[in-house]
């Protein structure tokens, strides 16, 4: 009764041999095997062949506890497409009333364009009470970063190459949470890449939506959002460049390291007196889905000394609304990460998604830490123009 | 057979509460490893602690006559760790502390979930080498290493694991902590009970501690590739490789079909024009092993290579070496199911080997790829079907396999080189032991577990 939830072919590419294991963030924390992606995909197939029905509490505890930060892709010799399967899993599992009520609201609000736009009104009462970083006491670099925060949100198209005129040039992506947290990073993106036009009639891509179990309002509002920004698409958000490359292809969607890769590097950045230090935390649709890692590496090594950290590309416990779900699993994931950030002694963690950027300032600021995060485009176009 | 309401109150009284699951998803999660065709779910899944309360816990399930079925990570290919009988899991991954590595007497001490990369890594930092390198190292415990005596890559010049268990703590299934052996290399006090467990699949004790040799860290290590035409030719520069006297650390083919698929997944650059290539590699002292690389690569040319290249860095040899970890679960992209053998022939048969299993092959309308240790004459098989669901095929694979294990054994070999028995081997086991000795192994199991509880359906059963 429950056979058609997953494309069978995705579902029995996978062989058990349990390689993922080991890159698992939920895993790591149980060492239960129901908490792997080889035991989640041994429920999605008891789902699948009415071994388990539907409301089995396994099922439901598993769907949700799961990151969905795909690290088991890479690692998969055999190729399964895990991400995929796990938004088929939650179009089932979330139908309808059991969605969580939090992704409720927030797929409602983002759907709104006039909302959206609103946003970048009302912006600072939201990043007031939730991500405005403490300058750090000894960091007058550093807290010059901060500074294109206080603008306003991008002004409205009146670029070259205008979007409605049916897209020859590329245009940038300005996403659904970056307009109400971030709307520095746009403006910053727009910096350092002057030639993208900026049409403000641009919805969100959906990655919400497939994430929390509305694969076709993903796909929905991803096409959508495509026919307002035709031809090149670039985004600052790692997460929206994974979901859009996966409905628009990949053809379309540039994030944003990638489309600055070739440029000349900027002045270096400073911080008291010496080269920065910095190190970047991969976003994980971006580094797992679209095999994005080097090119932002390659412009921090430009202008600051890149520290790797060994969980770089290891889940922050953002994980799109999973903090919001989840908060509990989501800090144990953030805890340690944040110490490992730390002990690194970096002065900048990068981020590129505001995802990211959200979890790791909110945790940063809880420490009192003296480390700042930022997201790659702030930390570039400071570099840019200082 | 559910267990009783009692039976799991008590189960929970001594792991607590949350370290026992009994829902039906967690059962079903827990019903299988990595060995395809196997599966059944246990009636309770049980996350020990420590020692005393695997001990409890097995003493409980003797109490009761609840099968008990000790597990790792479950990356073993012989359904070592699948619950034929039902009844517990004893999942060991919270024992996971690396508890010492010593500099002085070249040993580690570990609880038996942490994984063999784990220690490995913790080895390394002290430069020191763990020595056994199974190909699911990232993933396998080492509990679990020790229970199958896992091989992998290194096997020619280091062995299997059973070379470097110098001492074990285990838990009898009737609840005694016994400990074998200890931190000596020379101690022949008694049986030798340490390598009786060695390899002893879980049907005799519960590994709850281990003391492990490990040997100072070579300098250097390289590695090289070399293509052939034909699978013949490769087995050729192996015998040409020995008699050139040099017993390299690595010595790996893959047949056509598996230089494709590995290379489907890892994009190294392999040639996928070559028949079969040779993976090989040695460590110690840099001149050493570059003028060992050098000698393997003339005697590769000798038996017709048409290109042999050195890694030029080390990134890029890890990189070749992981690929090859990896050719089994990278031969599943060709079909929905997967199923590697392991046989083992002496060194000189290999090539006949390889011969007699194609003509198995054909003669069963199968598809056999083939991969292995060609240094130690471990060779793996493996048959890829389109879906398990076509069952006529599932049945002639079973049938050529039943052959390639006969083959084996006419040539002198053995049904397993390292991947263990299990419950997938076990039909084969008498035409390797004959009946006396398996009658002799039956009674060692009931000495150690008189009421039959620890994995039963397999060794010793």
């Amino acid at each position: 009764m429950t056979g058609d939830v997953f494309d069978p072919e995705q579902l029995s590419r996978c062989i058990s041999c349990g390689f993922c294991l080991p890159a698992c963030p939920t895993y790591a924390m149980t060492g239960d095997e129901a908490s792997s992606p080889r035991g989640r995909i041994t429920l999605m197939r008891a789902l699948q062949d009415g071994t388990l029905p539907p409301d089995d509490g396994t099922l439901a505890e598993e769907s949700s506890f799961c990151l969905g930060c795909r690290a088991c892709e890479p690692v998969c010799p055999a190729g399964v497409e895990y991400g995929s399967l796990l938004e088929q899993w939650r179009v089932h599992q979330w139908r309808g009333w059991r969605r969580p009520l939090v992704a409720r609201a927030l797929m409602l609000l983002v759907e709104q364009r006039w909302l959206l736009r609103l946003s970048g009104l009302v912006r600072r009462a939201a990043r007031g009470r939730a991500v405005t970083p403490a300058p750090p006491p000894s960091a007058p670099a550093a807290s010059a970063l901060s500074a294109p925060a206080s603008g306003a949100a991008p002004a409205p198209a009146a670029a070259p190459g205008s979007a409605a005129a049916g897209g020859a040039g590329a245009q940038l992506m300005l996403g659904c949470v970056e307009r109400g947290l971030y709307p520095a990073v746009s403006r910053a993106a727009r910096a350092l890449a002057p030639e993208l036009a900026v049409p403000t009639a641009q919805g969100c891509c959906g990655a919400l939506h497939a994430h929390n179990g509305d694969l076709a309002g993903g796909e929905r509002l991803a096409e959508r959002l495509g026919a307002d920004l035709p031809g090149t698409i670039v985004t600052t958000s790692g997460g929206c460049a994974a979901h859009l490359a996966s409905v628009l292809g990949r053809d379309r969607v540039r994030e944003l390291s990638t489309w600055l890769a070739d440029r000349p590097a900027g002045a270096e950045l400073r911080v008291g007196g010496r080269r920065a230090r910095v190190t970047l935390q991969d976003s994980c649709h971006l580094r797992n889905g679209l095999g994005v890692f080097a090119e932002p590496r390659m412009l921090l090594r430009q202008v600051a000394d890149y520290v790797e950290l060994p969980s770089a590309a290891a889940c922050c416990g953002a994980a799109g609304t999973y903090s919001l779900l989840r908060p509990k699993d989501s800090r144990r994931i953030l805890d340690a990460k944040l110490d490992e950030i730390e002990a690194a002694g970096v002065d900048l963690v990068v981020a590129v998604n505001p995802g990211c950027l959200r979890q790791l300032r909110t945790g940063l600021r809880r420490r009192r830490s003296a480390v700042r995060a930022v997201h790659l485009a702030e930390l570039l176009a400071r570099v840019e123009s200082p | 057979m559910a267990l009783s309401a009692t039976v799991l109150a008590e189960l929970r009284g001594i792991v607590g509460p949350s370290h026992v699951h009994d829902a039906a998803g967690d059962l079903v999660a827990y019903a299988r490893d990595a060995t395809p065709l196997f599966s059944h779910r246990p009636d309770a899944v049980v996350f020990p602690a420590d020692t005393a309360e695997v001990a409890a816990v097995l003493a409980l399930a003797t109490r009761h006559r609840v099968p008990v079925v000790p597990r790792g990570a479950g990356s073993n290919l012989c359904a070592a760790t699948v619950p034929l009988r039902g009844g517990i899991v004893l999942v060991l991954t919270r024992l996971n502390a690396i508890l010492e590595v010593s500099g002085d007497e070249l040993l580690a001490r570990t609880q038996p979930g942490a994984t063999s990369a784990a220690l490995a890594d913790a080895a390394a930092a002290q430069g020191l080498l763990w020595a056994p390198d199974p190909g699911s190292r990232t993933v396998a415990t080492v509990g679990g290493t020790i229970a199958t005596c896992a091989g992998g890559l290194r096997g020619l010049k280091y062995g299997v694991t059973r070379n470097y268990v110098l001492g074990l703590e285990a838990v009898l299934p009737t609840g005694e902590v016994i400990r074998t052996g200890g931190r000596l290399w020379k101690d022949v006090a008694g049986y030798d009970l340490t390598r009786l467990l060695t390899g002893s699949e879980g049907t005799l004790a519960v590994i709850t501690e281990a003391t492990v040799a490990l040997l100072p860290a070579p300098a250097s290590a390289n590695t090289g590739v070399a293509y052939f035409p034909t699978l013949a030719d490769a087995g050729e520069a192996v015998a040409r490789v020995i008699r050139a006297g040099v017993v390299p650390a690595t010595l790996e083919f893959l047949d056509r079909a598996c230089i494709d698929a590995v290379e489907d997944f890892a994009h190294l650059g392999l040639r996928t024009d070559a028949g079969a290539l040779l993976l090989f590699g040695d460590d110690g002292p840099p001149d050493l092993v570059a003028a060992h690389l050098d000698r393997i690569g003339a005697a590769c040319v000798e038996a017709g290579a048409v290109e042999v290249t050195t890694a030029r860095e080390v990134a890029q040899a890890e990189a070749l070496l992981a690929a090859r970890r990896c050719a089994l679960p990278a031969l599943s992209r060709r079909g929905g199911v997967t199923i590697l053998e392991d046989a083992t022939v002496p060194r000189p048969r290999i090539a006949e080997m390889v011969d007699r299993i194609d003509a198995i092959a054909a003669r069963h309308d199968v598809a056999i790829a083939t991969f292995g240790h060609a240094g130690d004459g471990n060779l793996h098989p493996t048959c890829v079907l389109d879906s398990a669901e076509d069952h006529d095929a599932v049945r002639r694979a079973e049938a050529a396999f039943a052959d390639v294990f006969a083959a084996a054994i006419d040539l002198g070999g053995t049904i397993t080189g390292e991947h263990g028995v299990g419950a997938a081997k076990l039909p084969f086991l008498a035409a390797r032991l004959g009946e006396d000795q398996l009658a002799l192994l039956r009674r060692i199991k009931s000495a150690f577990d008189p009421a039959g509880i620890l994995n039963p359906g397999k060794l010793g059963s």
